[in-house]
């Protein structure tokens, strides 16, 4: 941007404007318009999108392995149908997954797009997706995909955040505590996760001493555990993402002594096998309230395992066989529609799903579109080679989205959050 | 007019043209790339605006662009209708611009640089933690474009003609007075004080102008998604402006665009194939720093006004 003498800057200038001008005028006649949704005769191409790039990769890849294994063990077909699917990559970020979704939509053609994890990734995409007119399978926690913003077009083949610890909130007071501290990361997924406990053990007739707050990524957790050793409740709920959060979390509990000190309950992603990997024997006899059970005693299960680690070396995590099941309710429903996929009808199809025994066990879906499936308490058990694993001992069946509320009382309340967690 | 003019002149038809033939050549979804390289090069405009005449490098100016967006998102979806949107939008990257103006004016480089990238760490968090108007982490759905240019290629235009506009915009700010003191205030800041700059002045009004610009930025980039969430002022679209601005050429006027080409490329286009495609782009910003200290534009520039002065 070196000036230089005005006149032919001037000109330009001019030029540019009268572009411009053009520019609008050209506005005014439409480009030719494509088509949604192709896909030729007894194929379907869906879409697939999660991060497996970025600081979420780790989820990401586990669950393109999920949903690759559904199709390779059915042999890439529902029914007669065969199926084709489009991997993309939202690197954990909204506007990449939306443009992603965009690409998957316009370019490739899909007919459905699944996926992705993070909650906002999954709302842009959703948004889009259904926008034009197109159905979406999720698998995120975010309480109000299937609640207050519910769609006719998103369908989640999973649990809510909160929904997995309702039950968790319940069983506490059963248990005879009388008192409570909750610790979660302080987001959406956090607010929720300690919402479904705490408005839970409050109606149960429980009283939360605390609720500690933590930032995401969090290095040094000694004060959070500090803050909740001095309030000295009957029982600590931990609602955490997972990650190396949950990790530091229990080494700073550990190195507090307060092992056996205080009851610790965590929730779906707090004793993960990520976390327990890492974490070792210290881990034993954690107790987690899931949805995903790799040790629960049940041949669907225990088939997928052994499977999942003959080709990848690990013990499948939630988000492998959550997204296997998002293959199989596709797949499930796609039988139902002879292999159409159209709109808000395939959704219904799907909707229709019910399943006796999954990998999260026997699920029917809500008239929201939401999961309404058993809840295990777990225990962190070592399997007979080693490994340690998380085997069910209770069941909690048919737990719905809305706890023991209904639907509309509990849609009366606003989404948890922060300042509302339903004390 | 001479030769070189002309050649101007046919260049920037020919630009044009393209710009405008695209919708009708190519498929939607590479348009709405086209649409958000023309977003993220007036981000990254608004950076250079700084960078190159202050040599004041931001990396915290997604955070000025989020803060318009979610003004947009905010009065969206309140449905305080267009003339709402646009307000809040402006009021909110006014209030920012200012904050940001405030604490940096009489700073300079480095620390210039570390209040910035504060400042946009600050916007992130704030996005995060204000949930009950930002739907932290969630995000806010429910935004639509204006009923005119709700289709694609409408939007596309409206881009395009928005960032003609701001072109033009920072085209005259570079050429003007004081653009001119922000050269000298690069140059040396003492020599502008001893002439009777207020330096400080002009920096805090630099900072403001730029703001203006990553405000409109920020009302595209909601109007394009149609949603919003706090990483639009995360740490990484920050630095990816800065990113753009290097690559394309700090100091020219088209260097942004180009960069925001290449960035958008291996953001979008490449990583469906190449899983590493950071590794692509880190390794293109080493051979641009490398090879064309000056960027791909400034490279350009040069190299042809060698071939123009050789007898």
């Amino acid at each position: 941007m070196i000036p230089r003498r005005g006149r032919g800057r001037q000109r330009a200038a001019r030029v540019l404007l009268v572009a411009l001008v053009l520019v609008f005028a050209a506005s005014a006649c439409a480009p030719d318009e494509e088509t949604t949704g192709g896909g030729t005769e007894g194929t379907v191409k869906l879409g697939f999108i999660s991060p497996v790039t970025g600081f979420v990769a780790a989820l990401g890849t586990d669950m393109r392995r999920g949903w690759e294994m559904y199709w390779q063990q059915n042999g890439g077909k529902a029914g007669d149908v065969t199926v084709q699917t489009v991997f993309e990559d939202d690197t954990g970020d909204p506007e990449v997954a939306l443009t992603k979704a965009r690409r998957l939509v316009e370019q490739e053609q899909v007919q459905l797009v699944a996926g992705p994890i993070l909650a906002n990734t999954a709302y842009a995409v959703a948004g889009y997706v259904a926008g034009k007119g197109l159905p979406t399978v999720q698998m995120t926690g975010a309480d109000d995909l299937t609640q207050r913003k519910f769609d006719p077009l998103v369908l989640r083949v999973g649990y809510t955040s909160s929904q997995s610890n309702f039950p968790a909130g319940q069983w506490a007071y059963e248990q005879g505590h009388r008192s409570a501290v909750t610790i979660c990361p302080d987001y959406a997924f956090g607010w929720e996760s300690c919402g479904g406990f705490v408005s839970a053990f409050v109606d149960a007739g429980g009283k939360i001493e605390k609720q500690v707050w933590h930032p995401l990524g969090t290095q040094d957790f000694s004060t959070y555990v500090a803050q909740a050793r001095q309030a000295n409740p009957d029982v600590v709920f931990i609602g955490s993402a997972g990650g190396p959060d949950a990790i530091l979390f229990y080494k700073a509990w550990t190195g507090f002594g307060l092992k056996d000190k205080i009851p610790l309950v965590g929730n779906c992603c707090f004793a993960d096998q990520v976390f327990l990997r890492e974490v070792g024997d210290e881990a034993l006899d954690l107790q987690s309230f899931t949805y995903w059970s790799e040790g629960r005693d049940s041949a669907v299960v225990q088939n997928f395992v052994k499977a999942y680690e003959q080709q990848h070396k690990e013990i499948p995590s939630l988000y492998a066989a959550g997204a296997y099941m998002m293959a199989q309710v596709v797949a499930e429903a796609l039988k139902k529609t002879g292999g159409k996929i159209e709109g808000a009808d395939f959704i219904n199809a799907a909707r229709q799903v019910s399943l006796s025994d999954s990998l999260y066990g026997a699920l029917t879906f809500d008239d929201t579109n939401n999961v309404v499936g058993p809840v295990y308490l777990t225990r962190v058990e070592r399997r007979d080679d080693g490994t340690l694993w998380s085997v069910v001992e209770k069941t909690f069946p048919q737990v719905s989205q809305f706890w023991t509320k209904g639907k509309d009382a509990f849609l009366k309340h606003p989404v948890f959050s922060r300042e509302y967690t339903g004390q | 007019m001479s030769t070189a003019r002309w050649a101007k002149v046919a260049a920037l038809a020919a630009g044009i043209g393209g710009v405008v033939a695209a919708p009708y050549v190519l498929p939607s979804y590479v348009v709405s790339l086209l649409t958000l390289v023309f977003i993220s090069a007036l981000l990254a405009g608004s950076v250079n605006l700084l960078a190159g005449l202050a040599g004041l490098v931001s990396i915290g100016h997604a955070g000025i662009a989020a803060a318009a967006a979610y003004g947009v998102a905010w009065a969206a979806v309140h449905d305080l209708g267009l003339a709402a949107e646009l307000g809040v939008a402006a009021a909110i990257t006014f209030a920012v611009s200012v904050v940001y103006a405030l604490t940096t004016m009489r700073t300079a480089g480095i620390v210039f640089l570390m209040i910035t990238l504060a400042l946009g760490i600050t916007v992130f968090g704030l996005a995060l933690k204000l949930s009950s108007i930002t739907g932290g982490q969630n995000g806010l759905t429910g935004i639509r474009r204006p009923e005119v240019v709700s289709e694609w290629w409408k939007f596309y235009f409206f881009t395009a003609a928005t960032y003609g506009l701001c072109l033009l915009g920072l085209a005259v700010v570079s050429r003007s007075p004081f653009g001119l003191m922000l050269r000298g205030i690069r140059e040396s800041q003492t020599r502008m004080t001893s002439l009777g700059y207020s330096v400080t002045a002009v920096k805090f009004a630099a900072v403001v102008v730029s703001g203006a610009f990553a405000g409109c930025a920020g009302v595209l980039l909601a109007w394009n998604s149609e949603f919003m969430s706090p990483s639009a002022a995360s740490f990484s679209r920050s630095a990816l402006a800065v990113v753009m601005v290097i690559v394309g050429g700090t100091g020219t006027l088209l260097g942004p665009l180009v960069g925001a080409g290449i960035v958008v490329a291996a953001e979008y286009w490449l990583s469906s194939y190449v899983e590493r495609w950071q590794t692509v782009l880190g390794v293109v910003l080493i051979l641009v720093v490398l090879f064309a200290p000056r960027g791909i534009v400034g490279g350009l520039e040069g190299l042809a006004r060698q071939f123009s002065h050789r007898p």
